[in-house]
């Protein structure tokens, strides 16, 4: 089967093609042509005039619920919504029931995710059932295919469990996410502390609860010399921490969430659990160091922190409604609309495509001849509006529900599969 | 006739100080009809309310229903503890349920902020906020308010502190909201860790010293000591509390001033309060009970009469 994608501007500073309007024919699989005004009797085709074709983006931080919780999100849900975002890859937390902590759920999750256009990573559990005490087994699980460790919502509380993990996956260049947060600061509070939270009556958690965590984990990663991922940072604090420790050149890298680069903690005063997240949506000094550091690399990557509920768990009252949005569709919207002014469009890509698979030490996709097709295809200048009906996850809690929305990717080809949405 | 700008009374956020001084001249008239010999008026008959309670309460709900009685509207009274409603049931199935009955008005206390906000956006009965977590308590600041002005014949330019649990307390969010709507300067004082960080930013002033905010202020508002809401210790005994601000008559009489004492109850007499100070001729604390009835009157009135019941 051949594919023809006409008149794309590809984006992609490691082909010789950057910056350039070409045809790209796509014979199984395999990118065989890249040129101008390309013929191809019988190819599937596909007119992205005005369009722009970049390496396939890769979310390294999202949630499904499979196993265990697939009315939130399986597998074909979750790869459905993923490409309708334009993911090509995801990196699926260990959130599940049970959680990925051994050999089997990774393997479980590699052979239901076979023959997906989306590529699924999993990421497996840090401790054993995601306890935070008991270090899991990594090393098979490495072996089966986990490309990273983390508790996923579960911060780690203990630093020994924190410091010997490290040091253990050194062996074999294993890599730690944080997802940074210390409980006994934040407490049980829902929101950031701020003038909202004083309005709205509820404690907050300071961005002091974050730093604190990211700070400890920078000192385990030095002494360790292991490497550390942090995940969805959200505070000016957390972008300086990190930028200190990469200046004296620690194994340290980092992600946002969209969101966090795109809301304030403001569009909480009418209660919409919509907004429900954590970290909690900061400020906008927040706002403007994360962008900041994307800028600058600090931040590498920009993710979707994907958290699909059904509708139950949040239409609730705020405090004990569920965290998360399900954004994996509106990701790169609300980071377009976020950094259009910040960032160009090489180093978007750069964010959503290659920083991802660089900090999980997996191949990287060129839009080059003789490579494999794994491509997104966008625009970043397209203006649509979310409709609940059109949301391919399960769960439909996200705030932007019939909001305008500015930037779309139309199609993904990965795997000899062209998802067109 | 002047009309409240909202259907319901969800905060003192959402009011302007026109719908403040409306409910309190209305009160005003409702004061007077409870004096009178015959003390119940037909304003409300045929109006069906339900006090919905998920937090335990005694001076609130019977605040609400004599004044409920008084304006001779039904009365339905539903009182669970939100552990037996996380068992299973949802709120607004709850509250559906009780509405499937014919009610038109919804009186809710909730232990979570912005439950009767949540409940606004589902249900189409009138609600009235009786307080909900730490966020608001819209009428007692109003009863407040409204016993400021008759002790003073104005709030305006007066100085008003709010003395306690800062951070848990819904009494002082609503009584700072509603007090600057009517031109009131607000201090609050406490335990350093029983203060919002940002409180500041609301436009009140901040004192640790009990002594100094009780010279600067024509009104101190005593909080309540809620021992019972804490999971973590926020000082280390009610002991150490009370040594640095229990308001005991020794400080009173020491003042230059004579300021008006007030508290929304029930007092933990002997520890933010004294009872030779409670029970002095500055304490206004009864007054605010009776006048609690007449605003709740004026509220439920306004509201009742104004929008259409569903």
């Amino acid at each position: 089967m051949k594919f023809l994608i006409k008149s794309a501007t590809i984006v992609d500073p490691n082909s010789s093609f950057n910056g350039q309007v070409k045809d790209i024919l796509i014979d199984k699989g395999q990118i065989v042509q890249i040129d101008s005004e390309i013929e191809a009797k019988g190819a599937e085709l596909y007119d992205a005039t005005g369009q722009f074709v970049s390496p396939g983006w890769m979310d390294m931080h999202a949630n499904f619920g499979d196993p265990g919780l697939e009315t939130k999100e399986d597998i074909n849900s979750g790869c459905a919504a993923a490409a309708a975002g334009g993911f090509t890859a995801v990196a699926v937390m260990p959130n599940t029931n049970p959680p990925l902590h051994s050999k089997s759920e990774i393997e479980y999750l590699k052979n239901r995710a076979k023959g997906q256009a989306v590529d699924v990573f999993p990421i497996g559990s840090l401790s054993v059932k995601r306890e935070g005490v008991d270090i899991a087994e990594l090393y098979d699980m490495t072996q089966s295919g986990a490309v990273a460790f983390s508790d996923g919502n579960k911060p780690v509380q203990n630093a020994g469990l924190m410091m010997r993990s490290l040091q253990y996956a050194l062996a074999f260049n294993g890599l730690v996410i944080s997802y940074a947060e210390d409980a006994s600061i934040a407490e049980k509070a829902k929101v950031n502390e701020g003038v909202t939270s004083t309005y709205l009556g509820m404690k907050g958690i300071p961005n002091m609860a974050e730093e604190l965590m990211v700070a400890r984990d920078i000192f385990l990663a030095e002494y360790t010399g292991g490497k550390i991922h942090f995940t969805t940072v959200s505070t000016a604090g957390s972008v300086e921490l990190i930028r200190a420790a990469r200046k004296k050149g620690l194994q340290v890298t980092a992600d946002v969430a969209a969101h966090h680069l795109l809301l304030d903690d403001s569009v909480l005063m009418g209660f919409d659990s919509n907004y429900k997240v954590k970290p909690p949506l900061r400020s906008q000094h927040d706002i403007k160091a994360l962008k900041a550091g994307l800028k600058e690399g600090v931040i590498d990557a920009v993710v979707s922190q994907h958290t699909p509920h059904e509708i139950e768990f949040k239409d609730q009252e705020f405090e004990t409604s569920a965290f998360g949005i399900s954004s994996l569709e509106t990701t790169y919207a609300v980071f377009n609309m976020a950094c259009e002014k910040v960032l160009a469009l090489e180093e978007m890509v750069d964010a959503l495509a290659i920083s991802p698979r660089e900090i999980l030490n997996l191949e990287i996709p060129v839009v080059d001849l003789n490579k494999k097709a794994n491509i997104t295809i966008f625009d970043p200048d397209h203006k649509w509006t979310l409709a609940s009906e059109n949301i391919r996850s399960k769960s439909k809690n996200t705030p932007f529900i019939g909001k305008e929305l500015k930037g779309k990717a139309f199609a993904i080809f990965n795997n000899g599969q062209l998802k067109i949405n | 006739m002047q009309q409240l700008s909202n259907r319901h009374l969800l905060g003192i956020k959402d009011l302007t100080e026109n719908d403040i001084q409306l409910i309190l001249e209305t009160a005003d008239n409702f004061k007077e009809v409870i004096n009178r010999p015959i003390k119940k008026v037909p304003s409300l008959r045929d109006v069906t309310i339900a006090n919905i309670f998920f937090e335990n309460s005694t001076r609130t709900k019977l605040s609400f229903e004599l004044a409920q009685k008084r304006l001779s509207a039904d009365i339905i009274n539903f009182a669970a503890s939100s552990s037996s409603v996380s068992k299973g049931e949802t709120l607004i199935d709850t509250v559906n349920n009780i509405l499937a009955m014919k009610v038109d008005m919804i009186v809710m206390r909730h232990p979570y902020a912005g439950a009767g906000i949540f409940l606004s956006k589902h249900i189409n009965a009138q609600i009235i906020n009786a307080g909900d977590g730490a966020h608001e308590h819209p009428t007692q600041a109003l009863l407040d308010a409204f016993s400021i002005r008759q002790k003073y014949g104005d709030v305006a330019g007066k100085k008003v502190v709010i003395v306690g649990d800062i951070l848990h307390s819904r009494v002082a969010l609503s009584n700072i909201l509603c007090l600057q709507k009517l031109g009131a300067e607000v201090m609050v004082c406490g335990p350093t860790t029983l203060m919002p960080r940002y409180i500041k930013e609301l436009g009140v002033k901040v004192e640790h010293n009990l002594r100094k905010a009780l010279n600067w202020c024509d009104v101190a508002n005593m909080l309540r000591i809620q021992l019972e809401r804490f999971e973590i210790k926020y000082f280390p005994s009610i002991r150490e509390y009370s040594m640095m601000y229990g308001l005991n008559k020794q400080i009173l009489d020491s003042l230059d001033k004579e300021i008006t004492i007030m508290h929304p109850g029930p007092i933990n007499r002997g520890v933010e309060i004294t009872s030779d100070v409670a029970d002095s001729k500055q304490s206004i604390i009864l007054e605010q009970v009776e006048n609690g009835v007449a605003v709740r009157m004026a509220v439920m009135y306004l509201l009742a009469s104004q929008y259409p019941l569903v």
